[in-house]
């Protein structure tokens, strides 16, 4: 009898103390096993057969092979961080007896089989604790199944690399209440599933790259808080669930086709709280949720900044209340489903609306909420709410012209989708969030520095160089053999503008070293003809320039042919130096020396004008600076178009003087004019050109026979003179009469001197001249 | 034929005109400065709370891209070739050895380097201003959105050249690049997306439609670059990525070089036939 007390006296302390593993009986008769590469274990099976339910079993570094059944409650605590390798095949640890604590570990190398569940390590007991352990390349991470009152806090889990499809789920709950997940962070995973399992707690963990975050189904009172849940498809989504909390979690960057930062599917009586929804494709999407009609959808202090939508209602959701929200920033901060209004969901609660960035409201009593109420009713969201394809213009100047076109225009404008009668002035931010990782960038800011510096170079030293040396161009071709052939030949040469021909087959030789005339009325074709001889024009016919086709080879002909055209267009802004040098290095004189740069200004007289900008230049002085210009390079033809027209004078006989010169140092001439004194001057042979024709060619001093055309001099005399003029002029060979206070005269082109002096060789005092319109021009 | 000398000497005398042209000035500020402002909004307030970035700011880059930058090349594009034709300089110039499309070379490039010195000062700064206060950025992304919106600059600047090698006024010439920047910016996305609602487009359809838009391929580029997906952009833009995938960026940025091409050519082609007059 008192055998058999002692007996189920023994029994029940042993029985107690295999309840109480963490009370003092136990920690006084707790053995610790070591198990090292070198000893006294070197496996762990050998250390957990040798343990007793409560000993401890310390595992200090090296490789291990897997798979390991603990089977007895036990601490399993690795040091330095050993590894348990599952060889790529099956689970790696299963952890079968309750009240087991397993940490420290790198688990790796599951089997890859979704069938199987494959697991880095598998719970199948109540209260475990599985803590700051490493799982790499394990298909599903942690799996617990029926392990009520477990904890799974500072693991690192990073699954196998395969694409989402394939991949396993880092966390799995399954018909397991009261668990704590916390401070745990997974990277890469499927989804961290919690199914079938209430009260439990999600603290403090960091969920990236996966593709649902959090998946809760059926599990009530479940509280969610300081997670970060970023980079995935979904932050969380929660389904057929009850009294759900999620306050104060960041849900950032949650993207994909149908990626929510939350999603709530059949969720009666949730809070969600103090959270930031930042730059999801939605913040918040709600479906259906609350489920059921006497439950309510609590939305309050959140954040949602930078999403596409900020919150997704469906369209037969109703009964959420939305307070103190901060909506910043969303491409469209409320989006009903289907278009629409939110009908029975409260934007306004109790006297406390949300913070809507686009808000166009003021304060006036200062008590930071709007005067008048925020109304959502912008034409392009309800579009898209009905054409979801037209999302394709977001971003573009065109949807922010149909919200303009809808505000000006009162009778196009939508029905608001909601109001907000309390809007705040100020968004409102949740103190200490969980903190996206640091992604900052040091090149970054030297990247951009870089660009800045480039940019300014070019900007500040672009076209600086207009001067620069470049490369010498091959030397121009030589002068022609004089001679031979015509330097230039034109055949047949016409041009027509809109169906009027300017010039009609037109066909001319000119000889090297010949100075030839265009003569005729505007409009005679004079102008056209040259612009062809250069290539400025398409034409038909044939011209070519020392034996070069201008029509194929344009720019050698050019490279021979100085021009200075009627209207002198140099970019004002130059200065005479920086125009001279743009068009030798054109021209292929790139290395202009100052030596020859100034002996070119000092050949036309322009020397000392050379920092002058081209506009400060009077006509004369450009007229020059036009000759300069054409005669560089050395070309063997002078092209002028109306060379004179546009001077003085004074001018006038200066340049012609020029232009004898460089005639009498051989240059080949083709000019326009319709001044006769020119023609005279410079020209050793007449064209005159009437409706695109030549219909004379003669030398200068003919040029009155040819034509029958004189020109007339009105010489101004005093009156008391007239009668001997009269008679001297006749003695002399003059045809003239009296006409009023002088008389007139016919001369002859290039001697229209001679009457005046004739007149002053007989005494009598000229007053004045003029010489008038040439008949017939 | 050739004569990449000419080609530098005109592309140096386009920039010395760009640098002292009113107008490229004031552009250069406005983008210069709104770019600066966006990245100094996307900063304040919310820069404690890891939201600042380059990827923030991005998406009112993109918009201010889409505005001032086609207005950049398509006005100075269409003055470039008018305003010296108007001015009888274009004469002048052309009555030198030079061939035309040395000419239209040599002004193209001297454009696109100054538009793209007004970008890369642009994006530069507020690079800058957003790494300073903390900000964050992927710089391929980065240096993948100047060039995108450099490559916006050259379409634009490609259409202005064969409105400029068109029209003898550079007034008319101006008028008609504000007309198309009106069209491309506003008038034809709203013409689409009543075609799209009329017609009851399919995603295929609108989504290949749009890409007769040069704006709209730089914006669906900008933004595939920037989020790395178009889901933003609705059914069309998950059409759009799911058909061509990986190719869709590379894509894009060739139907962008086929908008620079294409017009150019046309330009080339319209100058030998007006010429200098």
């Amino acid at each position: 009898m008192r055998f058999r007390f002692f007996q189920i006296l023994a029994c029940s302390v042993f029985l107690l103390v295999l309840a109480l593993p963490t009370s003092e009986a136990s920690a006084q008769q707790e053995t610790v096993h070591i198990v090292s590469p070198s000893g006294p274990y070197t496996s762990l099976s050998a250390a957990l057969e040798a343990a007793k339910p409560g000993d401890r079993i310390e595992v200090h570094g090296g490789v291990y092979d897997g798979p390991l059944l603990v089977d007895k409650s036990v601490e399993l605590i690795g040091i330095d961080w050993p590894v348990i390798d599952g060889n790529s095949s099956g689970t790696v640890v299963m952890l079968g007896a309750p009240n087991t604590v397993f940490s420290g570990f790198v688990i790796s190398n599951s089997g890859a089989s979704l069938d199987e569940e494959n697991s880095g390590i598998a719970g199948e007991a109540p209260n475990l604790v599985i803590e700051n352990n490493r799982l790499e390349e394990t298909l599903f991470g942690i799996y617990l199944r029926e392990a009520e009152g477990s904890i799974i806090r500072g693991n690192y889990i990073q699954s196998k690399d395969l694409d989402l499809a394939r991949r396993g789920d880092p966390i799995r709950v399954w018909y397991s209440d009261n668990v704590l997940i916390e401070a745990n962070e997974v990277k890469k995973g499927r989804d961290v599933v919690l199914w079938y399992s209430e009260h439990l707690t999600v603290k403090d963990n960091t969920i990236t790259g996966g593709r649902y975050g959090l998946h809760f189904m059926y599990c009530d009172d479940a509280t969610i808080t300081d997670n970060l849940l970023a980079y995935n498809s979904v932050g969380t989504f929660m389904m057929y669930s009850r009294r759900l909390q999620l306050i104060h979690n960041t849900i950032a960057y949650n993207h994909g086709p149908s990626g929510f930062g939350i999603g709530l599917k059949d969720m009666d009586d949730a809070l969600v709280k103090d959270n930031l929804f930042l730059a999801n494709r939605v913040g918040a999407h709600l479906d259906n949720s609350p489920r059921e009609v006497d439950s309510l959808g609590t939305y309050e202090g959140n954040v949602f900044a930078y999403n596409d939508i900020g919150v997704n209602l469906m369209p037969s959701v109703r009964h959420n209340q939305f307070s103190s929200n901060s909506f910043l920033e969303n491409q469209e901060h409320v989006d009903i489903g289907g278009g629409g209004m939110t009908k029975d969901n409260q934007w306004t609660v109790g006297e406390i609306g949300n913070f809507w960035s686009d808000y166009a409201g003021y304060d006036q009593a200062g008590d930071g909420i709007g005067d008048e109420e925020y109304s959502a009713d912008r034409l392009f969201e309800n579009l898209t709410s009905r054409h979801p394809i037209l999302r394709l213009f977001i971003f573009s100047p065109s949807s922010q012209a149909v919200d303009f076109a809808a505000k000006a225009v009162p009778f196009v404008r939508p029905q608001p989708k909601l109001t907000d009668s309390q809007p705040l002035m100020a968004p409102v931010f949740p103190e200490q969030l969980p903190s996206l990782p640091e992604e900052s960038n040091p090149l970054f800011v030297w990247i951009s520095a870089g660009l800045v510096i480039l940019a300014s170079t070019a900007f500040l030293r672009g076209g600086g160089r207009l001067t620069k040396r470049v490369k010498n161009h091959p030397p121009s071709p030589g002068h022609p053999e004089v001679g031979i052939m015509p330097l230039i030949q034109i055949r047949n040469l016409t041009k027509r503008f809109k169906g009027t021909t300017v010039v009609d087959r037109l066909s001319l030789d000119i000889e090297s070293g010949q100075a030839v005339a265009l003569w005729g009325p505007n409009g005679a074709g004079k102008t056209t003809t040259l612009r062809c001889l250069i290539g400025l024009l398409p034409f038909d016919g044939q011209i070519t320039v020392n034996d070069t086709d201008v029509r194929k080879q344009g720019k050698l002909v050019r490279k021979q042919v100085g021009f200075v055209p009627q209207e002198l267009a140099f970019h004002d802004d130059l200065t005479v130096q920086e125009t001279v040098h743009f068009y030798a290095r054109l021209k292929g004189e790139a290395s202009l020396q100052d030596q020859q740069f100034e002996s070119i200004l000092a050949r036309v007289d322009l020397s000392g004008h050379e920092k002058k900008l081209v506009r400060e230049l009077s006509g004369g002085l450009k007229q020059r600076l036009a000759l300069a210009v054409a005669l560089l390079a050395d070309p063997i033809i002078l092209v002028l178009d109306e060379p004179t027209s546009n001077l003085d004078v004074h001018a006038r006989d200066d340049f012609l003087d020029l232009l004898l010169e460089l005639k009498t140092s051989g240059m080949t001439f083709i000019f326009s004019s319709h001044r006769l004194e020119e023609i005279a001057t410079l020209a050793d042979r007449v064209l005159l050109l009437k409706n695109g024709k030549i219909i004379a060619d003669c030398p200068p001093e003919e040029l009155s026979d040819q034509t029958g055309w004189n020109v007339t001099l009105r010489v101004l005399l005093q009156k008391k003179d007239l009668k001997q003029a009269l008679n001297t002029l006749s003695q002399h060979g003059f045809v003239a009469s009296p006409n009023g206070k002088g008389i007139r005269v016919k001369v002859t082109p290039g001697h229209k001197g001679r009457p005046i002096r004739v007149l002053s060789e007989a005494g009598i005092q000229v007053e004045d001249f003029e010489i008038e319109q040439l008949n017939g021009s | 034929m050739l004569d990449f000398n000419n080609i530098i000497t005109i592309t140096l005398k386009e920039l010395q005109d760009a640098r002292r042209n009113r107008w490229y000035l004031i552009y250069v500020l406005v983008f210069t400065g709104l770019s600066l402002a966006l990245a100094w909004l996307g900063m304040t307030g919310l820069g404690d709370y890891g939201l600042a970035g380059f990827g923030r700011t991005a998406a009112s880059i993109i918009n201010i891209v889409l505005l001032v930058v086609p207005l950049m090349g398509l006005t100075l594009g269409a003055i470039s070739l008018a305003g010296e034709r108007e001015r009888s300089t274009l004469l002048y110039l052309l009555a030198q050895p030079v061939t035309q499309l040395e000419v239209l070379l040599g002004k193209y490039i001297g454009l696109a380097i100054a538009l793209f010195s007004a970008l890369v000062l642009g994006f530069g700064i507020s690079g800058i201003l957003i790494t300073l206060q903390g900000g964050s950025a992927e710089i391929n992304i980065y240096l993948l959105m100047v060039l995108l919106a450099f490559m916006l600059a050259l379409v634009c600047l490609s259409i202005g050249f064969l409105i400029s090698s068109m029209v003898r006024k550079g007034s008319t010439a101006v008028s008609i690049a504000l007309f198309t920047w009106l069209l491309l910016l506003v008038f034809g996305d709203l013409g689409l997306m009543g075609t799209s609602i009329v017609l009851n487009l399919g995603v295929d359809q609108l989504f290949t439609l749009t890409l007769l838009n040069p704006m709209q391929i730089f914006k669906i580029a900008a933004i595939l670059n920037i989020r790395g997906s178009l889901e933003v952009l609705g059914p069309a833009g998950i059409y759009a990525l799911r058909t061509y995938g990986p190719q869709l960026l590379p894509g894009l940025v060739a139907v962008l070089a086929a908008w620079t091409l294409v017009p150019m050519s046309l330009a080339y082609f319209s100058f030998r036939r007006t010429g200098a007059l």
